[in-house]
């Protein structure tokens, strides 16, 4: 038996097993995905986007693959916060994992308002703010690309989490990802999460329409990966800093290795999305991936390889 | 929940067997035999396709050379046309319509190639014991799903008589060998082996009875004077076709049962892109996820949009 490899982290003052969680909106409320992997093996999860009344949702069809990547506009469907509480919050308990609550909205007062509702259930550990989905009311993803804005919501929900950990998720769509970030961490940001997806689109030629019901979506998967490390890295060097706001790395991430280039380039752990769909059990093997890679390096803890790069 | 699992089928058998149109049988792997111990059919799997390799050049359809290209990071969701258990385990026959990026791969696929596979998924045919008649309704590549439910209602149902009314836009676009008998007409040779009397309907009239597959029921159901109650129907083609299922059920009083087809990226009801629009209070009723609480419901439920 050879030595343990340390995995765990520390992510805005909650210890995480290790550092691989399972992103917004790919992994269900809480337990969908218990018949390929053991909840309890994750860093932590985090629920799809749940708003303070149940979302229909947009028509189909609402996903398209394209090469290296898909493109989304599920239109933030969920069951609504009276119900998630009520359905799934009991699974939740069970979990054994840090999980995270994805917050959404179409006014600030929508995201305050499930803020508060979760605030003081013990089985939430934090709250992720999702201002960078293409569905909110005010001006769209310009919302989530205001500074200003940013800076105030995250504040007033920073006010409402009861002292839980709030992380807010960061669209790419911006010329300089640092003014966002600047602007969440003003605002009394625990954490920041980053990349959501980018607006795209996908043309069927034969009949010259776009194929999402919604005409664009975003586009997440391995075509994504390289830009998100950098925005990681431009972050993590100009705002964020070694052990001041940690870093929640996403974006394309499919193998140890694509999640080890991310902590390197400043992550304090990472989410896995798009490639849960295709391999359900694929947080389970990049945190085996990951330690094999540390085994293999003699590297004692995986904390020692967070912003790393030379 | 029933069972579902993530596991490993190796290849038995991959062939054309008309042009176009392809089948593959797969050895599970002892969790796949466990999971599929009591699959329904109409149930389905989703196939890894990525880590296939494309076929030689010269073998892909020139049609599909530019789209074969693309690569692929999802899934794909099948039904299964057969699932027999042996001595060795369960063996499942896909049947598949070369057609994209994905089927193109699947061409390539040998005897003793090992593939991943996660199911039994979904909500499969619920078999009314009561009704004599079990009547299977297929458009073009809707069929798979009915041959196993076919074979299934002769295996456990003895009571209930299926009857297969295959349709398809012409002879080419059906996925089956078609004989034709003086006696019978035109019937599906494989639907024949399950000892399943089946119908063609063709829209050009180029073999069977020219028209819908559901004019070709109705035609049946009026022949044959059936009593509402006597039957129930079982359905799987596309949208237009189901849609045009649930009204002739409706006008003849019989329970219909339909199979939707969605674009789903995982077919484990996480990514939430497979929503099927049912009936409910207000004008718009609830999604329903077509790869969990589907894909066959029951068709008065479903709003055909």
């Amino acid at each position: 038996m050879s030595e343990s490899i340390d995995l765990t982290v520390d992510f805005a003052g909650l210890k995480a097993a290790n550092p691989v969680f399972t992103a917004s909106g790919t992994c269900g409320y809480c337990n969908e995905l218990a018949d390929f992997m053991d909840l309890s093996r994750l860093g932590g999860f985090i629920t799809k986007s749940i708003t303070p009344e149940a979302r229909r949702g947009n028509p189909t069809p609402r996903i398209v693959e394209t090469d290296s990547g898909m493109l989304n506009a599920i239109g933030l469907a969920n069951v609504g916060v009276d119900l998630f509480i009520k359905e799934k919050l009991p699974a939740i308990a069970q979990m054994n994992t840090l999980v995270f609550v994805n917050l959404a909205g179409q006014t600030m007062e929508e995201y305050v308002a499930v803020a508060e509702k979760l605030s003081l259930r013990k089985e939430v550990a934090g709250f992720e703010l999702n201002i960078s989905c293409p569905n909110v009311k005010e001006g769209g993803i310009t919302f989530g690309t205001d500074p200003a804005q940013i800076e105030q919501i995250t504040s007033r929900v920073k006010n409402a989490v009861g002292g839980k950990v709030l992380m807010v998720k960061l669209t790419p769509s911006v010329t300089d990802i640092t003014a966002t970030a600047r602007a969440a961490v003003n605002g009394g940001a625990d954490a920041l999460s980053l990349v959501n997806t980018f607006p795209a689109m996908v043309i069927d030629i034969e009949t010259r329409r776009p194929i999402l019901a919604n005409r664009s979506g975003g586009l997440s998967g391995p075509a994504i990966k390289p830009i998100a490390i950098y925005l990681v890295h431009r972050v993590f060097t100009e705002v964020a800093g070694p052990g001041h706001i940690p870093i929640m790395g996403m974006g394309g991430i499919r193998t140890a290795s694509d999640a080890l280039e991310f902590l390197l380039a400043g992550a304090t752990a990472v989410a896995v999305g798009t490639a849960t769909f295709a391999q359900p059990d694929c947080a389970i093997r990049i945190i085996q991936g990951m330690e094999e890679h540390c085994r293999r390096k003699g590297i004692s803890s995986i904390r020692n390889l967070i912003g790393g790069l030379q | 929940m029933a069972l579902r699992r993530l596991f490993t089928a190796t290849v038995y058998r991959n062939c054309q067997i008309r042009p176009g149109y392809w089948r593959a049988d797969l050895d599970l792997d002892s969790s796949g035999c466990e999971a599929f111990s009591e699959v329904q059919p109409g149930q389905f799997a989703e196939l890894r396709v990525s880590d296939i390799s494309l076929p030689p050049a010269q073998e892909v359809p020139a049609n599909l050379r530019d789209l074969a290209q693309r690569n692929i990071i999802l899934r794909r969701p099948f039904s299964f046309c057969d699932v027999h258990a042996g001595p060795k385990g369960i063996r499942i026959g896909v049947l598949y319509c070369v057609l994209g990026p994905a089927t193109v791969r699947m061409m390539s696929l040998a005897r003793g190639d090992q593939v991943s596979l996660i199911g039994p998924l979904g909500k499969g045919y619920t078999v009314s014991p009561e009704k004599k008649y079990a009547l299977l309704l297929a458009g073009g590549m809707g069929a798979p799903p009915l041959m196993h439910l076919g074979e299934y209602i002769r295996a456990r149902y003895p009571e209930v008589t299926p009857i297969a009314f295959l349709g398809a836009r012409s002879l080419e676009h059906l996925p089956y060998d078609v004989h034709i008998d003086n006696e019978k007409g035109a019937y599906a040779a494989e639907y024949d082996r399950i000892g399943v009397e089946s119908h063609i309907a063709t829209d050009d009239g180029s073999i069977g009875f020219r028209g819908f597959v559901t004019q070709c029921v109705e035609q049946w159901l009026k022949e044959q004077a059936i009593q509402p109650e006597e039957a129930g129907l079982y359905s799987c083609g596309p949208e237009v076709m189901l849609a045009a299922t649930v009204a002739l059920a409706d006008k003849y009083g019989i329970a219909c049962q339909v199979s939707m087809e969605r674009m789903m990226a995982c077919g484990i009801g996480l990514c939430q892109s497979c929503v099927v629009a049912t009936k409910g209070k207000g004008e718009t009723g609830p999604y329903k996820l077509c790869c969990m609480d589907g894909p066959v419901f029951d068709g008065k439920d479903v709003v055909f949009e």
